[in-house]
């Protein structure tokens, strides 16, 4: 009677951006490089999660980003560190509960919404896709540790 | 667990955070050797309100200064550290 | 007993008791008054309460991995198949050899511990042997729990404890006022005390209503969760509740047996109601002297009379209910006892005395026979088989106090309530307004009214404290044991406090209570361990390629929550043959190494060198594109902490690597400066630890390997150049840990095995930790940890010159404090060993046995090829001690081996062997 789904998908091209400086004018730029603003803190937009006051993930291609950005801020990559697990099914926000600190039960926590928090002492973030799915991205080295953690879990939610 | 009022975050478990030392204890990088020593070994510690250094380490990674009374746990205000951020 | 359905067994004689009834009502309604023994003295006990403030029916419930000792009978629902043991009691519970014990009482009392602590040591060993088997509780399980622990976070506007019906009417207002809220309640049935006394709410039958006010919550989104225990409250209304999903020996169908909550409330409300007190009297312990209250609930919710000729004795109007209820149920109540001179109009057709005290209980472990009581100054017997007594209410503040919520004093109960609260809590119902009652005083021979059931504590006992000199609470607490117990003294405290402060002649306030905290009730240590188990107990970090290591089968090291290999065993290989099989093949030929835990950092942007010229002590802006070096930081007291190498891939990209055990301290570390020291730098710092694996290459075959998977030169010392190997883009730095020429590859994680097969497809020998540490040592390379352990400068680990001459680092300006130009600060230093053996790793080092300490010894190695113990360590004015001979001594492992001290580096000072 599990009412989430745990799938494991893998690595992805990551990268962090970081902005310094007078941050706004390296903003504009990426932005219209990206075709869409920086999200804001808490928030994702396209392939763009805001992970802290002055950092962003970016998954996928950052060509056109990296051209634009000057001396206003750095791409790292990072993608080798994160093992990315989507949850889904009507249970996804209940199964964030186990072991959790943050409410992710909360209706403030909308799609597109981020945020980083420990889940069984393992920081991780998390992307709300949609009323259905949510998107973990998990340290690599305690991805198997979390999904042990999880898959357990899921067996016993509260009805 | 207390509460703490992330500046970025609003409010989150005090599991996420890490405390740093308080503000007095900060060295800066120009401190002269005297200063420099009593920052580190010669703090105030008053019993009660004291600012301190914390870090959003589990969730934000950001810092801030927490203003905050050692006995009664009550936080008066948080403030931001770092460099400008972007909303 | 018609409607028995459910079968159970007690110390192994099989029983039977009805849907809903606890261990203790079936027990009673079994004729079973003997429960169990108690603590100290093996005193018979039966059961005193119906609630989970029990402090003598404590039983072992289950069988195997399941079993839990010391679970309250009254706190136990029964189910089918229920394995109940009794405790503390050898052979049987009836002829318990221990009881023996009351008969030398005087040799155990108050304080008798401590007491043996300052007597002859030998003394206190005998003592103890003997405290340790007579003293005690059930036996802690000896096979692992099979079921599993939910741990649980919950939000709510409004989180109500307690379900009686203060605690439902204020759930319910909160309901109608829009909030989400969560009501607990400790029972398996909604308000208990409308089972106890059950009256019309609100014009329907109290069960009924609170059903339906339940039910009213949750259709609002709330929840409602019964057999849950709220166990403590900290700041911000952050609660824990422990919730059972099956009674404790149950088996759970879907495998979790308890939920551990973590609840952040906007607000907690306390319904948590009052426990009775009982009375202090001579043998008030004895099998068949219950609470009142509990009485009234074994007849009116359990339909169990626990006696049919019932005294009961009481300071309130409250116990006149049980009379009534016994009398109600066929019950003969031979008299009331009512401590006040004149009662409120007791029309009520008992017996009633006033002025009227218990003195003497008798009968033994079969229960009470007869009552001797006091009757306005005259002794009168009654006989009896139940004593039903009230000692006025004692307010559950527990969780009220645990959050930091002041007391006060409510003369008319006589009670401690709840004052003000320093977070958002507030209490409602009986909790914050007893019923009034009087106190009186203990009655009967001291030293056998007991005030602490759970821990034997007497009158006697807190009268001997007090002639010792014992007068604050809390120090009276802690030498009579009182209210230490699983209990925590619910039921105690009140007439302990009440005997002090009679003997100081002050109040009970003046007196002061001592500090509640959680948990309020016994939580499971699985519920807090949750699903951190056995190898799950702590976090377990899987380098990119564990997959690949355990395919090996290596013997493993947990370095941190890092499993990395130690070493490769090939047949029948020791730890200590295959590691030094390995290190020989990297000193001959080459070998291979996973170093992908090492701390890595990107550090970007046109201010990159001015800030890690900040973190470091070397010089960094020096080093040309392509290059790299050695480097190290102080913290800002000037010692070193941690170590690496920083390499500059571009202008103003650098890769910063520091040590794997070190690796959150450097981020935290490199956080702070970049964030609090030079937050106007315009400089970019991530943490890609886990986004590069890294294998080190090493031995004097190693630059041809290198040259032959990227197709180009090799690249000299401490140089780095962009490479492919098996097609997967990495850096390739030429730096060496083991004192051969070697090469570190960094690349993406995620083809992590790819490129290590290409690598051992050349003929490289892996090799684990145990070979790397043979091979550092002899080089007399440091690690962070025994080597650089934070209490050593640059100088003194022989850096020095390699300190940036132009400052402007992080711990510059402490470094010329007076106490760094002590001669005999210690120094890093190599030693040798003489005259053959070995030198013991962590040994100190002496100039004679028995000689003061004058440094330590903090890695322990050989000569890789030539054999003969070497070793690295701390050393008093080390740099000038070439040469002396010292010991190096183990008193604890009883190792010693006679050194001379040398300079660290013991293969290839010169560093020739770094070059092709």
């Amino acid at each position: 009677m599990t009412d989430v789904t745990i799938e494991q998908l893998g690595r992805a091209p990551l990268h962090v951006l970081e902005l310094w400086g007078d941050p706004k004018a390296a903003a504009k730029r990426v932005a219209k490089a990206l075709g869409h603003d920086l999200p804001k803190v808490g928030k994702a937009q396209g392939n763009v999660l805001r992970l802290s006051p002055t950092t962003w993930l970016v998954e996928g291609d950052v060509t056109a980003p990296k051209q634009t950005l000057g001396d206003g801020g750095a791409l790292t990559p990072s993608g080798g560190g994160y093992e990315r697990v989507r949850l889904s099914g009507p249970a996804w926000r209940s199964l964030l509960m186990e072991g959790g600190l943050f409410d992710a039960e909360s209706p403030a926590f909308g799609i597109d919404s981020v945020v980083t928090t420990p889940i069984d002492h393992i920081a991780v973030t998390l992307r709300v896709e949609s009323e259905n799915a949510c998107l973990a991205y998990v340290p690599a080295s305690h991805a198997v540790d979390l999904l042990r953690f999880w898959q357990l879990s899921a067996g016993g939610l509260p009805r | 667990m207390k509460l703490i009022p992330c500046p970025h975050c609003g409010n989150r478990a005090q599991a996420e955070f890490v405390y740093e030392r308080t503000a007095d204890s900060v060295v800066p990088l120009d401190a002269e050797p005297d200063a420099a020593v009593a920052a580190l070994f010669a703090r105030a510690n008053p019993r009660g309100v004291e600012e301190e250094i914390w870090r959003h380490t589990y969730g934000c990674g950001s810092w801030m200064l927490i203003r905050r009374d050692r006995v009664s746990h009550a936080i008066e205000w948080v403030k931001p550290l770092g460099p400008e951020a972007l909303p | 007993m018609n409607a028995a359905t459910i079968n159970f067994t007690f110390d192994g004689k099989a029983l039977r008791a009805r849907p809903g009834q606890t261990l203790a009502a079936a027990l009673l309604d079994n004729g079973t008054k003997l429960v169990g023994r108690s603590f100290k003295y093996h005193r018979p006990r039966g059961i005193l309460s119906a609630g989970v403030e029990e402090p003598n029916a404590l039983v072992t419930v289950g069988t195997g991995g399941r079993t839990e000792p010391n679970t309250r009978a009254t706190d136990l629902f029964v189910y089918e198949g229920l394995v109940a043991t009794s405790q503390n009691r050898w052979p049987s519970l009836s002829s318990d050899l221990g009881s023996a014990l009351q008969l030398v009482a005087k040799a155990l009392p108050a304080g008798f511990y401590y007491k043996t602590f300052f007597g002859p040591p030998k003394l206190w060993l005998f003592y103890e042997k003997f405290i340790r088997r007579a003293a005690g509780l059930g036996p802690a399980p000896t096979e692992i729990d099979p079921d599993r622990y939910a741990t649980r976070a919950a939000f709510c506007d409004v989180l109500v404890v307690g379900s009686g019906p203060a605690g439902l009417i204020a759930a319910r207002d909160a309901v109608h006022a829009g909030k989400k809220v969560i009501l607990v309640e400790q029972d398996a049935k909604l308000a208990p005390s409308l089972l106890r006394d059950p009256h019309e709410i609100e014009s329907k039958p109290g069960a009924a209503w609170a059903e339906d006010v339940a039910a009213e919550i949750r259709a609002n989104g709330g929840k409602v969760l019964t057999r849950t225990s709220a166990s403590g409250l900290w700041d911000d209304q952050f609660i824990c509740l422990s919730e059972k999903l099956v009674e404790p020996g149950q088996v759970p169908a879907n495998g979790f047996t308890q939920r551990y909550w973590h609840v952040r409330a906007g607000e907690v409300v306390l319904a948590t109601g009052v426990i009775e007190r009982p009375l202090t009297f001579a043998n008030n312990d004895r099998p068949g002297v219950m609470l009142s209250q509990a009485v009234r609930t074994y007849v009116n919710r359990f339909g169990v009379v626990p006696g049919q000729r019932v005294v009961v004795a009481t300071t309130g109007d409250d116990a006149y209910l049980t009379a009534q209820a016994l009398r109600d149920a066929g019950a003969e109540v031979v008299a009331v006892l009512d401590s006040r001179a004149a009662p409120a109009g007791q029309d009520s057709g008992f017996a009633v005395f006033n002025s009227a005290v218990p003195v003497t209980a008798k009968g033994g472990k079969n229960g009470v026979t007869a009552l001797v009581a006091n009757l306005g100054g005259t002794e009168r017997t009654f006989a009896c088989d139940l004593i039903a007594m009230s000692g006025g209410f004692t307010p559950l503040v527990h969780l009220h106090m645990q959050a930091g919520g002041k007391l006060d004093w409510d003369e008319a109960a006589q009670a401690f309530v709840p004052g003000a609260s320093r977070w958002n809590v507030r209490t409602v119902g009986l909790a914050a307004e007893p019923a009034p009652a009087e106190t009186v005083g203990a009655t009967g021979v001291a030293k056998q009214a007991f005030v602490d059931f759970q821990n034997d504590v007497t009158v006697a006992d807190l009268d001997l404290a007090w002639r010792e000199g014992y007068r604050s609470v809390e120090h009276l607490k802690r030498y009579t044991t009182l209210g230490m117990a699983t209990d925590q003294g619910k039921t105690g405290n009140m007439a302990a406090l009440d005997r002090i402060a009679r003997r100081e002649g002050m109040t009970v306030p003046e007196a002061g209570l001592t500090t509640f905290r959680p948990p309020h009730t016994p939580v499971s240590m699985g519920a807090l361990a949750g699903l951190a188990t056995g190898e799950h107990a702590q976090p377990t970090r899987r380098p990119a390629l564990y997959d690949l290591h355990a395919a090996k089968d290596p013997i493993w090291l947990n370095a941190g929550y890092w499993k990395r290999p130690r070493a490769y065993p090939v047949g029948a290989e020791t730890l200590a043959q295959a590691g030094l099989r390995e290190a020989r093949a990297v000193r001959s030929s080459v070998g291979m190494c996973d170093v992908s835990t090492l701390a890595k950092f990107e550090v970007q942007g046109p201010d990159a060198v001015q800030y890690l010229e900040r973190v470091c002590q070397t010089s960094v802006g020096k080093l040309a594109v392509g290059r790299g070096r050695y480097t190290f930081m102080a913290r800002e007291d000037s010692l070193v902490f941690d170590d690496g190498t920083v390499w500059r891939l571009e202008e103003n990209r650098f890769l910063l690597t520091s040590s794997t055990g070190g690796a959150s301290r450097m981020a935290t570390w490199l956080s702070y400066v970049r964030n609090h020291l030079c937050a106007d730098l315009k400089v970019s710092l991530v943490c890609v630890q886990e986004h590069y694996a890294a294998i080190a290459v090493a031995g004097p075959k190693s630059s041809a390997v290198m040259a032959k998977l990227t197709g180009a030169e090799s690249p000299r010392h401490m140089s780095v150049v962009d490479a492919r190997i098996a097609g997967i883009p990495a850096w390739v730095m030429a730096a060496s840990f083991s004192g051969e020429r070697a090469f570190e590859v960094h690349f993406d994680a995620a083809h992590a095995e790819a490129v290590w097969n290409a690598i051992e497809a050349e003929g490289c020998t892996p090799y684990g930790l145990e070979a790397m540490e043979l091979l550092r040592i002899e080089k007399g390379h440091m690690v962070v940890g025994p080597d650089i352990d934070g209490r050593l400068t640059a100088e003194e680990l022989g850096l020095g010159k390699m300190v940036n001459k132009a400052g402007g680092w992080i711990g510059a300006s402490t470094l010329h404090r007076p106490a760094f130009v002590d001669p005999l600060r210690k120094q890093f230093v190599g030693l040798e060993a003489i005259d053959g053996g070995s030198i013991p790793e962590g040994s100190m080092l002496v100039r004679w046995i028995g000689g003061e300490a004058e440094g330590h010894v903090t890695g322990s190695g050989l000569r890789v090829l030539e054999g003969g113990s070497i070793a690295i360590g701390h050393l008093k004015g080390g740099h000038k001690r070439h040469g002396e001979e010292l010991y190096a001594y183990s008193p604890t492992r009883k190792q010693k081996a006679k050194v001379r001290v040398t300079s660290p580096h013991c293969y290839d000072p010169a560093g020739e062997r770094y070059r092709d």
